[in-house]
């Protein structure tokens, strides 16, 4: 995929939701909130499948390790960011729905870890020349 | 993930430090919402819950300068006006919002004719523009590409 492609992919699943956050949340539908999160849920589903599909070809029978070692740990980090990502917004819905009698603190924790893992490696990518020593 | 740390940079137009320094607030606002949800703390008012986001668009455009200044310097003064405009663009689209938000949030008595479409409108702007820059470029790329091939 292109640039281009993926970046209006990003952009038609984000306006979606914004709309319909905004719907919501001025009481225009009353909807339930993972319908809300039907955009998210769809993104997010792709985005797994594409990981997934890109892990999968790395691990064909004759495909040596050693090459794309460090490539492979990065998406299993991507994979791991994004079932985080797709936990949050589950508890999150969950709580805002009133199914679970959970406080904030303990929905926000796949987020916490994921924003934390997203500093380490932009920090990584910051300075680079320490990464090598 | 979707896009390189290289692409991101590319769309966005901010620097990997400024990215982030955008991820740590949001990190850290993030922790204060839950404080606040959770302990009920009058104490920690919504204007205070949102001051990391604030410091991270006031620290964003203070680096945001230097660098302008430096490649204005460098006689770079058509990328630093645009990097410049372009930034700040960005950065009081992104304000507004959250000005909007905090205040909602701190007096919703008041504030009841401010509906959330309102508050949410500089985020719509962001998307399209950001969108549209992103386009632009890729369809200059295209050009420039099919020229080549045309001359070759």
């Amino acid at each position: 995929m292109s640039l281009a492609q993926r970046v209006l992919l990003t952009w038609v699943f984000t306006l979606v939701f914004l709309i319909m956050l905004v719907l919501k949340l001025d009481g225009k539908v009353k909807w339930n909130w993972f319908l809300i999160f039907l955009p998210i849920w769809v993104f997010d589903g792709i985005l797994i499948l594409m990981l997934a599909i890109k892990m999968v070809g790395r691990c064909k029978p004759g495909y040596d390790p050693r090459n794309g070692s460090p490539e492979l740990r990065l998406r299993a980090w991507y994979l791991t960011a994004m079932l985080l990502k797709l936990c949050f917004c589950l508890t999150l819905c969950a709580k805002l729905e009133k199914l679970a009698d959970v406080k904030l603190s303990f929905v926000c924790i796949p987020l916490w870890t994921m924003l934390l893992g997203a500093l380490v490696e932009l920090g990584l990518n910051i300075f680079p020349e320490r990464r090598e020593a | 993930m979707l896009f390189s740390l290289r692409e991101l940079v590319q769309w966005l137009g901010f620097a990997t430090f400024e990215l982030f320094l955008h991820l740590l607030a949001l990190l850290v606002f993030s922790m204060l919402v839950a404080l606040r949800a959770d302990m009920f703390t009058p104490m920690l008012s919504w204007w205070l819950v949102f001051v990391p986001l604030f410091a991270a668009d006031g620290l964003s455009t203070y680096f945001t300068a230097i660098v302008s200044i430096r490649l204005y310097q460098e006689n770079e003064k058509r990328l630093a006006m645009l990097r410049l405009l372009w930034v700040l663009t960005v950065l009081s689209l992104k304000l507004v919002c959250e000005v909007l938000l905090c205040k909602k949030l701190a007096e919703q008595e008041q504030a009841r004719d401010l509906w959330f479409g309102l508050i949410i409108s500089p985020l719509f702007i962001l998307l399209c523009i950001s969108c549209q820059k992103c386009m632009s470029a890729e369809l200059q790329k295209w050009e420039m590409k099919s020229q080549k091939n045309d001359e070759q």
